[in-house]
C-alpha cells in the first residue's frame, strides 16, 4: 500500500490552488450555495487520500481498567474499528492478520493482558508494515474526575511530538506510524472540521508518553481569526487518557517477522518481581551464613588466655 | 577448654573454608544486582538494532514527501531542558507547554491557509464524554470548592472568636461609661435648676423627682398572689370558699364557680400544695379528717 502512494501525483493539487484564486459566483446546489472552501476541500482530495482504518481489539481476560483505557482510544480515533476480544496465546500473530485483513483495516492496535495486571500494546502496519510491541505504563483512563476537560467527538486532534523523536530511526519509525494511527484522516466520514484537542507524544526516560488536551481559546462566535492575543489567553484543559508506552521490541512484519529494534534497557515486569521476591527471599539463608562466618572466624582467631585469669585460683 | 576444641576442630573446617569464599562472592553478586535500580539496567550488548532495516521500514510506510501538512497535522516542539522523569509536577508542565506550543503553531498555519478551525458556540455535537459524565465532574468540583470554603470559614470562625472576647469587653466598658456620663450629666442638670430657683412645689417637678430617684417604676401596690393554673387570677379568695348566702348568690354563682373550677381544662394544678398552703391545716380535723371537707 505504502508503495502505491509514494507514486501518486500531487501536482494536481497545486494546479488547482492557483486557479482558485479568480473570484467565482458559489455554485447552487440542492442543499443551498455552495461555499468556495467546500469546494477546494473536493479537489484537494484528487491528490493524495489517506484511508487509514485501525482495528482496535484486546486479548481475553483483559481487566476493567485496561479495558476502559481500550474504550477511550476508540472514542479519540473515529477511523476506528473495535472487534471483539481475541483469545490470544498460540498462533496469534496469524490470526489477528487474518482478523484486520477481514475488516479491511490497514493497521492495528492490540492491547494485551498478561496476568491480569501487565499491558502489552501491540501497534502494527498490516499487510506488510512494521509492528510495535509496548509496554504499557501510567495509566489513566478518561472516566477519572480529575480530568475535568471534554472536545468533540471526531474532531481532528493536532499531534505534537517532542524533537527527540528525530534523533534515532526507530524513535523515527514510531512517530510515522504514530502519525498514521492516531491521526484522523482528513475528511473522514466520521470526523468533524473543527480542532479542539491536542495530542501529546513526547519521548521522556526512553518512554513514550501520551497525553490529550482540550484546547479552550476565547474568540467571538462568528470569525474563524485568531489574533496574537487570543493565543496567548488560550489554555489546555486535560482530557485524559494518559498512558506510557515503553517499546519492546520492532519488528519486521505485522505481528511477526524478523526483529528490527530491541530495547536494550527493557527489564519485563515479571524479572521485577521475580528479583523483588529473590531480595525479600534470601534472608534466611543470609542469617545462616553469617553465624557460621562468625563461627569460623571465632574458631580461626582464638583469644590467647588472659595471664591474670588464674591469679586468684591458688588461694 | 576452648583453646582445645578449637585445635581438634581446626582440620575439619578447613575444608569448609575453603568453600565458602566462593559461596560469598556469588552472594554479594547478587546483592549487588538487586541494589541497582530495577527499571534501568545496563543496556545489554546482543540487543538488536537495525538501522538499515528500520530506516527502510520507514521509506515503506511513510507518505509521500510532499504530502500536504493538513493530512498530517503534526507539529514538533523542542523541549528546552530534560526533566527529571519523577518529578510529577515539572513532567506535566512539560507536556503542557509542547502542547500548548504546539497548538499556537498549528492554529496560525490553519489562520494562513483559511481553514475553520474554531468551533462555533452553536455547533453541537456528540462529545468524548457524556452529559452525566461531565455532571459529576462538575458536582466533584463544586464539592471540593465548597469544602475550602467552609475549611476557610472554620478558621475565619475561630480567629474571629479570639478578637470577639476583646471586642466584647471594650463594648461593656464603653457602655459603662457612658451610662455613668448620663447620670452625672442628670444630676448636674437638676443641681443647676434647684440653683436657678426653680419652685420645687410643682406638680410637675414632683413627677420628675419620683422619676429621678429610680424609684417611678417600683410596683406601686403588690400584686396579689396567684397560685399556678388558677384561672381567676386570685379572685377565688375574695369571693370565699363559701360563697355569699345573700341576695345575689344567684347571679354570682356562676361566677363563682367559673372562677373556683374554671372551664375545663387541667385540674392537676389546682390541688397541688403551694408555698401557702404547706401549712395550712384549715380544713383538717382531727375527728374528721376524711378530708372532703377540705377548704381553702
Amino acid at each position: 500500500m505504502g508503495k502505491k502512494r509514494k507514486h501518486s501525483e500531487t501536482n494536481a493539487a497545486n494546479n488547482v490552488k492557483k486557479e482558485d484564486g479568480a473570484e467565482e459566483r458559489p455554485k447552487r446546489t440542492l442543499l443551498g450555495w455552495k461555499n468556495k472552501v467546500e469546494e477546494k476541500q473536493e479537489t484537494d482530495s484528487v491528490g493524495f487520500r489517506n484511508k487509514e482504518k485501525v482495528l482496535v481489539t484486546c486479548s481475553r481476560r483483559i481487566s476493567f481498567r485496561y479495558r476502559h483505557l481500550m474504550l477511550n482510544v476508540v472514542s479519540l480515533l473515529p477511523h476506528c474499528k473495535k472487534d471483539n476480544k481475541v483469545e490470544s496465546k498460540s498462533s496469534k500473530g496469524a490470526t489477528l492478520n487474518e482478523l484486520v485483513e477481514l475488516k479491511g483495516c490497514s493497521s492495528c492496535l492490540f492491547f494485551e493482558c498478561r496476568k491480569g495486571k501487565d499491558l502489552y500494546l501491540w501497534m502494527a502496519k498490516s499487510p506488510n508494515g512494521p509492528s510495535v510491541k509496548f509496554l504499557v505504563n501510567a495509566v489513566h483512563t478518561m472516566e477519572e474526575l480529575k480530568l475535568t476537560g471534554n472536545h468533540l467527538k471526531g474532531s481532528r486532534p493536532i499531534l505534537t511530538f517532542s524533537t527527540n523523536f528525530d534523533t534515532e530511526p526507530h524513535w523515527k519509525l514510531l512517530k510515522e506510524m504514530i502519525v498514521q494511527i492516531f491521526g484522523t484522516p482528513k475528511e473522514h466520514r466520521k470526523s468533524k472540521p473543527y480542532h479542539d484537542h491536542v495530542f501529546v507524544f513526547s519521548i521522556l526516560d526512553d518512554h513514550v508518553w501520551f497525553r490529550n488536551y482540550q484546547i479552550s481559546c476565547p474568540h467571538t462566535a462568528d470569525t474563524q481569526k485568531i489574533d496574537r492575543n487570543d493565543l496567548e489567553k488560550m489554555t489546555l484543559v486535560e482530557v485524559g487518557p494518559r498512558f506510557c508506552l515503553n517499546p519492546i521490541k520492532i519488528f519486521g512484519g505485522s505481528f511477526g517477522g524478523p526483529t528490527l529494534y530491541e530495547n536494550p534497557f527493557y527489564i519485563s515486569p515479571n524479572q521485577i518481581r521475580s528479583l523483588e521476591k529473590k531480595q525479600k527471599a534470601g534472608k534466611y539463608a543470609k542469617k545462616v551464613k553469617a553465624k557460621t562466618r562468625r563461627k569460623m572466624h571465632e574458631m580461626a582467631n582464638p583469644l590467647e588466655v588472659d595471664q591474670l585469669a588464674h591469679m586468684w585460683d591458688e588461694e | 577448654m576452648v583453646v582445645h576444641e578449637a585445635t581438634n576442630d581446626d582440620a575439619g573446617m578447613e575444608d569448609s573454608e575453603n568453600e565458602s569464599p566462593e559461596s560469598e562472592s556469588e552472594l554479594e553478586e547478587s546483592e549487588s544486582e538487586g541494589d541497582e535500580d530495577v527499571k534501568l539496567a545496563e543496556p545489554s550488548k546482543n540487543a538488536i538494532n537495525n538501522k538499515d532495516g528500520l530506516l527502510e521500514k520507514l521509506e515503506d510506510i511513510s507518505w509521500p514527501q510532499n504530502v500536504e501538512w493538513m493530512h498530517k497535522l503534526s507539529v514538533d516542539i523542542d523541549r528546552e531542558q530534560e526533566v527529571d522523569v519523577n518529578d510529577d509536577l515539572m513532567r506535566e508542565l512539560g507536556f503542557y507547554t509542547q502542547a500548548l506550543e504546539g497548538t499556537r503553531q498549528a492554529f496560525v498555519k490553519i489562520q494562513s491557509m483559511g481553514l475553520p478551525f474554531l468551533r462555533p458556540s452553536d455547533y453541537y455535537a456528540e462529545m468524548v464524554k457524556s452529559d452525566t459524565h461531565m455532571e459529576k465532574v462538575k458536582g466533584r468540583l463544586l464539592a471540593e470548592k465548597k469544602r475550602i470554603e467552609e475549611a476557610e470559614e472554620r478558621k475565619k470562625a475561630r480567629e474571629s472568636k479570639k478578637i470577639a472576647k476583646e471586642v466584647q469587653a471594650q463594648k461593656q466598658k464603653e457602655r459603662a461609661k457612658q451610662k455613668k456620663e448620663e447620670i452625672e450629666s442628670v444630676k448636674k442638670w437638676r443641681k443647676q435648676r434647684q440653683r436657678s430657683g426653680f419652685p420645687s412645689n410643682n406638680k410637675e417637678h414632683d413627677l420628675d423627682l419620683s422619676f429621678e430617684d429610680g424609684k417611678g417604676f417600683e410596683r406601686s401596690k403588690k400584686q396579689q398572689w396567684v397560685a399556678p393554673g388558677d384561672r381567676s387570677g386570685g379572685k377565688t379568695g375574695k369571693f370565699g370558699g363559701r360563697g355569699n348566702k345573700g341576695t345575689d348568690k344567684k347571679k354570682n354563682n356562676r361566677e363563682f364557680r367559673n372562677s373556683k373550677f374554671g372551664f375545663g381544662g387541667r385540674k392537676g394544678l389546682k390541688k397541688q400544695n403551694t408555698a401557702e398552703t404547706t401549712n395550712d391545716f384549715k380544713g383538717f380535723s382531727k375527728n374528721n379528717n376524711n378530708g372532703k371537707k377540705r377548704k381553702r
